[in-house]
């Protein structure tokens, strides 16, 4: 099967990009500076993530409102037209997380439903519309510098607030911003036309935002304890236990898989997931097994290096009534590492909080 | 990709530098390049005996994790403590500061069986 292009595929190769497949996309893994330089680039400055790649389903008419609603797991009575919402499709008969997607609500019947890249027919087949996915680029500006950066481009997009969506003309097309990301810091993700998508890209280059691949995505969503599905969130895996309850629309009368995200509600969750640190430097492992007090009872999801604290780190379901700070060891490949359970996001923890490095390694 | 004539190489993409009998060993410019950051090295015990093609360490990126495998047997003589802080090493410089451990080779005819750097550059060119 031929790998999908993003409409920057030109871009990035010139950049000296290492591509990679993902998700039946040939995406950029990391450029020449490696993933911690563009990790880091986001925490402090400005980068800049093509995610042409994550799809788009529009669904537009009377009625779209009410549909969403009754199909996606968020309230959209929360927000409005003009703003974006975190949102999931669960299962039905197990209120699992069938996929995790970002609800782009632009117009009074007007809303742009952003599935992962694997899941976009899914998605479309859930909700209906239309997979717009092919005719436009998005391209996500990160960091505390993102709006700087983005505003010497496109002044209107980079006024876009915190979780609102906004049209601005750029190049003579009508493009869209949203104050959302996936990285734990402040940004704005913009879907461009795709002949317009190289002029954004460049423009926000010649500003200073470093291009940074999906490597730095990954860490920087790991560090920002973000989920990822397929690893934190997917089949056998519920809003609840993925701590996400805040994604669910308790209040609706009606929504896919309500009656076994409330039964799970009632009875209580069986597993929860957990942000652990690693004593030293060596990365966590997704499939690593959680042991405390000589018992296993868990597994890391993901797990990498944390470029901010310079430690391992890691996401982990682990039983419920686990307190903040309990001392897990984790078994991977033969070795053993000493971790602690610590409330996320990983880059704002005080380190005096956690094992010494020395202790280990 | 820089591959240094005066080196012997492995099919796993280790280098070895003779030393008076002893052998240096790391990982190569194209290990590194593909394994991307590094951020953590294991390193095989001072003094451990191992076998030619035994795992003695691991080197792991913010991508994946490679093992480190004895390009020859014998007794680990030395290893480099210094990638416990900078394990950043074998990126900036894998021929250099980025070096593994040393080893005293068992039988040192096996030093011969290693791969000369023009047949090293043919296995990462195909």
């Amino acid at each position: 099967m031929n790998s999908r292009r993003s409409p920057l595929h030109d871009a990035h190769v010139s950049l000296g990009a290492r591509l990679v497949d993902f998700s039946g996309w040939e995406m950029p893994l990391s450029y020449p500076s490696g993933t911690i330089a563009e990790h880091l680039a986001c925490r402090t400055g400005a980068a800049v993530f093509d995610v042409s790649h994550l799809g788009t389903v529009r669904v537009v008419g009377p009625g779209t409102r009410e549909l969403l609603q009754r199909t996606l797991s968020n309230d959209l009575d929360r927000i409005g037209p003009g703003r974006a919402q975190y949102t999931h499709l669960l299962d039905e008969a197990e209120g699992s997380v069938v996929d995790d997607i970002i609800v782009w609500w632009t117009g009074e019947d007007a809303f742009d439903v952003m599935p992962n890249a694997s899941n976009t027919s899914g998605v479309r087949a859930a909700v209906g519309g239309v997979d717009v996915t092919e005719q436009r680029a998005v391209i996500a500006v990160q960091g505390p510098g993102a709006r700087v950066a983005l505003g010497a481009v496109a002044p209107d997009a980079a006024a876009v607030p915190r979780f609102a969506t906004r049209e601005f003309d750029f190049c003579g097309a009508r493009c869209t911003a949203a104050g959302t990301g996936y990285t734990g810091e402040d940004g704005v993700e913009c879907a461009v036309p795709v002949e317009t998508a190289r002029a954004l890209w460049d423009g926000l280059l010649a500003a200073g935002a470093r291009p940074a691949g999906l490597g730095a995505r990954d860490t920087l969503r790991l560090e920002a304890g973000l989920p990822l599905h397929g690893h934190e969130l997917g089949p056998g895996i519920t809003p609840l236990q993925a701590g996400l309850g805040w994604v669910v629309g308790w209040e609706k009368p009606e929504f896919r898989g309500r009656d076994a995200v409330l039964a799970e509600r009632a009875a209580g969750v069986r597993r929860r997931l957990r942000a652990l640190v690693g004593a030293g430097r060596r990365p966590l492992r997704a499939g690593a097994v959680c042991v405390i007090g000589g018992e296993p009872v868990g597994e890391v999801t993901s797990g990498n290096f944390s470029p901010v604290l310079a430690r391992g780190i890691g996401l982990a379901f682990l039983p419920p009534d686990v307190a903040d700070r309990t001392l897990v060891t984790v078994e991977q490949g033969g070795s053993r590492l000493e971790a602690m359970v610590v409330a996320p996001p990983f880059h704002r923890l005080d380190l005096g909080a956690a094992p010494d490095a020395g202790e280990r390694d | 990709m820089d591959i240094p004539e005066e080196l012997s190489y492995t099919d796993d993409h280790e280098w070895v530098r003779a030393e008076g009998g002893r052998a240096r060993v790391g990982i190569t410019d194209f290990a590194q390049s593909a394994l991307g950051d590094v951020v953590f090295v294991q390193l095989p015990e001072s003094g451990a005996t191992v076998a030619k093609g035994d795992t003695i360490g691991e080197v792991e990126s913010t991508k994946s994790v490679s093992e480190i495998y004895a390009p020859v047997g014998g007794t680990v003589v030395e290893v480099n403590g210094a990638l416990a802080d900078a394990p950043e090493q074998p990126n900036t410089d894998p021929y250099g500061a980025g070096w593994i451990c040393v080893l005293e080779p068992a039988d040192p005819a096996e030093l011969t069986t290693l791969l000369p750097a023009s047949r090293y550059r043919t296995l990462v060119d195909s």
